[in-house]
């Protein structure tokens, strides 16, 4: 077989793995959202097209009908803040105008909860209305809410749904007192993943040669019947150290999008909700935040003792979406109540070497 | 790979209010949004465990085996403990059988220590040399562990040797530590010897059995035994324990599981022989 014969005669064996390693996974590009600028008050504002950390949710319009107990933390009730607000259109399906807003109670009680989380979807769905004879085409706005947060602590998973609903009533615009975390915006990068050649972030280790040549002759020891073997630590498992290793590629990501693509998994235990509560299709992955978000969070902080970041333990947040971004066309008021997580334990509690 | 503002259409006015830009001064020690390397030495953690660690909440590692915290980043190892020195103790090639031929790749057992109770064992396999080598380090710097040293008879000047007789398996090989007269010095093959010297036990003799050709099984089991030393019950023990709040526990106290009655004093619990 000449396929064979080529890569014989030069030497280098390319295994399945090392071809597969050249794409992001799942042939989708990954891009990172990597931290840019502060904002110079966190309370300004922009535009819905900006991807941004913290700040106040930019929303398309100002009349949102946006229901007020989707902005509300589902355990205290108190008013949502904003995490980060992703502007995230889908060229496929032709969606220009779509932003994600990922929410989360500010207290610190309710931080470790995953059901302090909210994410909303909101999108621009074109629709042409005929009243009267008239034809008006209607940009009608509505805000559906995303579907399944995977928080994902150590080596535990919760998950929590948000409730589903159509827009009613109004959102009250520029409210002083609602809590803001620290903004700053962000800019895209590609993950560009290295060969093995890349140089880590402690590479002062230099590695001489002479080094290497005394340990490799050894002596009258012979180190023998050794086998390959999968990278293992007390406290950290193979999962989480693959998913260090890509994390200190790119050591500031603050979030990663990839639509349609493949998450990168801190732990093993997920469960994944398969299924859009509002049109039945399945949910797909989107992006996912990344733990350096909580830490440029957490240095921002002012000191005052109840900031939500500083209880976050997350490593990441997974969050899917619904593979076809769908648009409920009649307002349907039904309630979907958050699927009941397991108790969360703090990390504290956490087995030693699992 | 700094683009500014990405490539897709839809990405590009993501940084359209680049005007706005410009940097608060409100804390935020972000940097590195230039090139990807310049602010590389700068340890962004990942885990609630590394950014407490960075900020300083702790002086000792000790505080965090106290409440068996699993620790996921080696910088935080390299932070608490300052004194750690590495070695590199062999490199084997390890083969593969593939349809075309063999691959080789090398394996690296590396120990790091600080010659006083602190010890980690990492193993690593990789393609390159210089690629096991620095991943060995850091498996070795996440598997430190503390080394409880004890005396032999009098208890006089500072602990030299294990407080007990220990064993430590791995495979077929089982190492067995037994303490010893100060003076004594380390008494075991070189292998091991190497480890309990990063371990920063000074006196103890050794008795092994199984194959011990096989080193990396033995160079894991004598860790293993150094892993137990701490494990051991001894009547210095008995006391009853006074339950200290994880520094993980501070703002949320219905999250306590009630065991004992919670003591807040000051950890009394001294890892020290």
């Amino acid at each position: 077989d000449s396929s064979v014969s080529v890569r014989a005669s030069t030497g280098k064996i390319l295994s399945s793995k090392e071809e597969k390693r050249g794409r992001g996974g799942m042939g989708e590009e990954v891009h990172l959202g990597l931290p840019g600028p502060w904002a110079e008050d966190y309370r300004e504002k922009a535009d819905h097209y900006t991807t941004k950390i913290g700040g106040v949710p930019d929303w398309p319009t100002e009349d949102m009908g946006i229901k007020p107990h989707l902005l509300q933390c589902s355990l205290c009730g108190t008013k949502l803040c904003l995490v980060a607000q992703v502007y995230a259109p889908v060229a496929k399906l032709n969606i220009e105008s779509r932003t994600i807003y990922v929410l989360v109670c500010p207290t610190s009680k309710c931080g470790p909860n995953p059901q302090s989380w909210k994410v909303l979807r909101v999108q621009k769905c074109h629709s042409i209305v005929q009243t009267n004879g008239k034809v008006d085409e209607v940009d009608q706005r509505k805000a559906s809410c995303n579907i399944s947060i995977y928080s994902k602590k150590r080596n535990k998973l919760k998950h929590s749904n948000a409730p589903i609903k159509c827009p009613l009533g109004k959102v009250k615009e520029d409210d002083p007192s609602l809590p803001v975390l620290p903004c700053f915006y962000i800019y895209y990068g590609k993950e560009k993943l290295g060969g093995k050649g890349i140089v880590g972030p402690n590479s002062s280790e230099s590695v001489s040669g002479k080094e290497i040549a005394d340990v490799a002759n050894d002596e009258e020891e012979k180190w023998e019947g050794e086998s390959y073997e999968y990278d293992r630590a007390l406290g950290a498992d193979r999962t989480f150290l693959k998913f260090k290793k890509r994390l200190d590629a790119y050591p500031q990501q603050c979030f990663r999008y990839s639509y349609g693509g493949k998450p990168l998994l801190a732990a093993t235990n997920l469960q994944e909700s398969r299924v859009c509560k509002l049109c039945g299709a399945p949910r797909q992955y989107e992006l996912q935040l990344m733990s350096p978000l909580s830490y440029f969070l957490h240095e921002a902080s002012d000191g005052s003792s109840d900031y939500a970041p500083d209880n976050w333990t997350w490593l990441t947040l997974v969050i899917y979406t619904c593979s076809k971004n769908c648009c409920p066309s009649t307002c349907v008021g039904k309630l979907v109540l958050p699927r009941q997580s397991q108790p969360t334990i703090p990390s504290c509690n956490l087995l030693q070497g699992t | 790979m700094a683009e500014r503002g990405g490539e897709r259409g839809g990405f590009g006015r993501g940084f359209g209010r680049g005007g706005r830009g410009g940097r608060g001064d409100r804390g935020g020690r972000r940097g590195g949004r230039r090139g990807p390397r310049q602010e590389e030495e700068k340890w962004v953690p990942v885990t609630k465990l590394g950014r407490l660690v960075k900020e300083g909440r702790f002086t000792k590692i000790e505080e965090i085996y106290l409440h068996s915290l699993p620790v996921k980043e080696h910088q935080i190892v390299e932070t608490l403990v300052p004194g750690l020195k590495d070695e590199v103790m062999k490199i084997t090639p390890v083969q593969k059988q593939t349809r075309a031929g063999q691959r080789t790749r090398f394996k690296a057992f590396v120990v790091v220590g600080d010659n006083n109770g602190h010890v980690g064992l990492g193993v690593k396999c990789a393609k390159e040399v210089a690629t096991a080598i620095r991943g060995a380090i850091i498996l070795a710097k996440l598997s430190v562990v503390p080394v409880r040293r004890g005396y032999w008879g009098n208890k006089i000047g500072q602990p030299h040797t294990v407080p007990c007789k220990v064993t430590g398996k791995c495979g077929s090989v089982t190492v067995r530590m037994v303490p010893a007269p100060r003076g004594s010095g380390i008494v075991a093959a070189r292998v091991p010897k190497k480890v309990l010297q990063f371990a920063g036990i000074e006196d103890v003799f050794t008795s092994s059995r199984g194959s011990t050709k096989t080193l990396g099984n033995f160079v894991k089991a004598t860790f293993d035994c150094l892993m137990k030393t701490y494990g051991f019950l001894t009547p210095d023990f008995w006391r009853d324990t006074k339950f200290v709040k994880s520094p993980f526990q501070e703002y949320t106290d219905l999250l306590a599981k009630p065991t004992k009655a919670l003591m807040l004093d000051a950890p009394v619990e001294n890892i020290e022989a």
